[in-house]
């Protein structure tokens, strides 16, 4: 049994309650299509004597006042306030009511306590009892209870005149005091009765239907404080991720600085500015400046992979002419390729696609695959070629050299992996860095080898979508 | 003869760079940092500027800064010679100078960007 009542403002039985409300509206249209039915079934039908008029005028004010309801419902529906809910139970009491004084008089018409109808005050109280709180369902019951009391006395004792259904009923069946005391004890047992199991019933609802609710608001608080924390953790990631970045790039810094006098150093000997030197001399020289070269390399490659992982690349985008990208990348390159006498071709469709992109950091991935395709090729010649479709661009570069054990092709773009045909060159972090690029650009790059049947050759190929990827772009 | 100011911390490089340019007969000058430099351009009127970007006291971004606001000395040309590791996000900050030169940089790149921004001189060698 609910031992409270319903909370104002509670939504959800607010919107139960609405949802009631416009159920019952619906059922009183076929009430009175049912009372117009039954009407005209028990007069023409079974020929018991009575007049129809006063039960058609009363269906007429039953659907006046229907409509009247269903458009109060109507206003309702859109609010979901305090106010709302009091208005709806007050409309809910003052529809029972109403119904029950309908019934009554529609009774009084038909009958009085002689038709078997009067046991409709049942569907009435359990109404109440479905609608309203517990005390004004009881109220309610008494009230039909005294309804069909009062209606029963006043006919008995001849102060309204009494309407016989002939030839259903005998015509002083009203008037047998045992009979009518039986009939009305029995609406009372019923209604009450009902009352109870139904109010028993709504109330359990009401009861579940709260804990539900605060169940609910207990979990959303508990999601919510959960997310909280994470979104904080989130934050506190970045933030160490940053100051992650920023400590990374003093300490290249500081790596650097002495790489980079060091280097100097030696070049002013090199170059002849601190005096002559011989040949073995230079060439130690020049062994020191190879290693301190590839040590800037280190450390630049170092410091691109969290660059583009911070999205860097983002504030580098612009519209690209891609055979200028291309172009670019291979300067110098061309040199590099002739002394190794290799043929260096490069295909470019005659009209250069435009992308969205970094010039800078595209002008890296082919440098990259480029350089790779020289140092892995010691007889041939290498290919550049870019192509297009109407949803992306394509680069393949493609030589002749030694070829991609087929065990190396997938972790070929991971960090420090190298072929395991080949010598040690570079930093290991090239493809690396180059698949970063690509992915920040929403695009694909992979390899495939080898190409010849002695296992040889090997391509390395990346698409690049067209349309503007702004929402890849932020996820990187 | 022409005036260069050399802006560098790194007392090693400014050597080096000092060695070159003393060699091609240019008078050079060298400031440990921005502060220091802005004094040396203010006295000395440099022909052209070579500037270190990462440096204690007042780097490169803050002497470039002032310097330009500087109109006795603001129309000096002014190299950046930087690291690509020194930017701190890898972004080429709006740094208001005529170029960007990468460290290391070699002799005779040096000596190329000498004679690009101090022509008379490149006539006479």
């Amino acid at each position: 049994m609910s031992k409270r009542e319903p909370v104002p403002g509670y939504i959800p039985e607010l919107k139960a309650l609405k949802v009631r409300l416009s159920v019952f509206v619906k059922m009183r249209w076929l009430v009175v299509l049912g009372i117009i039915a039954v009407a005209l079934f028990a007069r023409y039908v079974f020929n018991i004597g009575f007049q129809t008029l006063p039960v058609f005028i009363i269906c007429a004010f039953l659907l006046a006042y229907n409509l009247w309801m269903y458009l109060w419902n109507r206003r309702l529906a859109g609010e979901e306030t305090e106010l709302v809910i009091r208005r709806a139970q007050i409309s809910g009491y003052i529809q029972v009511l109403l119904d029950l004084a309908v019934l009554t008089v529609l009774l009084h018409y038909t009958g009085g306590i002689t038709n078997p109808f009067i046991f409709v005050y049942v569907i009435h109280t359990t109404a109440a009892s479905i609608l309203l709180t517990r005390r004004r369902a009881y109220e309610l019951t008494t009230i039909a209870v005294g309804m069909a009391a009062l209606l029963a006395f006043l006919e008995y004792s001849g102060i309204i005149g009494h309407v016989n259904l002939n030839g259903f009923v005998s015509d002083a069946l009203y008037q047998q005091p045992n009979y009518v005391l039986s009939i009305i004890i029995t609406l009372a047992v019923l209604t009450y009765t009902s009352t109870y199991i139904t109010t028993a019933v709504a109330g359990e609802l009401r009861q579940q239907h709260l804990k539900v609710d605060e169940l609910r608001d207990q979990l959303m608080a508990e999601d919510k404080r959960e997310l909280e924390r994470f979104s904080g953790e989130v934050a506190n990631l970045k933030e160490e991720r940053t100051r992650f970045v920023r400590l990374l790039s003093v300490v290249a810094h500081d790596l650097q600085a002495p790489l980079v006098a060091v280097q100097s150093c030696i070049s002013y000997v090199l170059e002849g500015y601190a005096g002559e030197t011989n040949d073995e001399q230079k060439d130690w020289l020049q062994r020191s400046s190879r290693r301190i070269d590839g040590l800037l390399v280190l450390i630049t490659d170092l410091l691109d992979i969290p660059r583009i992982e911070l999205g860097q690349l983002k504030q580098e985008m612009a519209e690209i002419p891609l055979n200028e990208v291309i172009n670019h990348s291979l300067e110098g390159l061309d040199i590099v390729a002739k002394k190794k006498n290799l043929q260096l071709t490069v295909e470019l469709p005659a009209q250069s696609p435009v992308i969205y992109g970094s010039s800078r950091r595209l002008q890296q991935v082919i440098t990259n695959l480029t350089n790779n395709a020289i140092n892995y090729t010691n007889e041939g010649s290498i290919n550049i070629k870019l192509t297009e479709n109407a949803d992306e661009i394509r680069v393949d570069v493609t030589d002749t050299g030694i070829g991609i054990p087929s065990k190396d092709l997938p972790r070929l773009f991971d960090e420090f992996c190298r072929g395991s045909n080949v010598e040690v060159k570079g930093s290991g972090l090239g493809l690396s860095i180059s698949k970063r690029i690509i992915i920040a650009h929403g695009g694909k790059i992979w390899a495939e080898s080898p190409l010849l049947e002695d296992g040889r050759g090997s391509k390395f190929i990346f698409t690049i979508p067209k349309q503007k990827l702004n929402t890849q772009i932020s996820k990187n | 003869m022409a005036k260069i100011l050399v802006i560098d911390d790194d007392a090693d490089l400014s050597a080096v760079m000092k060695g070159v340019l003393d060699r091609e007969g240019y008078i050079v000058i060298v400031a440990a940092n921005g502060k220091e430099g802005l004094a040396q351009a203010r006295k000395e009127k440099p022909d052209l500027i070579l500037l270190d970007v990462m440096m204690p006291v007042m780097d490169g971004f803050l002497f470039a800064d002032e310097f330009n606001r500087d109109m006795a000395i603001a129309k000096i040309p002014v190299v950046a010679i930087t690291s690509y590791v020194e930017s701190p996000l890898g972004q080429p900050v709006p740094f208001d100078v005529a170029e960007y030169v990468s460290k290391p940089i070699k002799p005779k790149d040096l000596v190329a960007l000498a004679k690009k921004y101090i022509k008379t001189d490149a006539k006479k060698n």
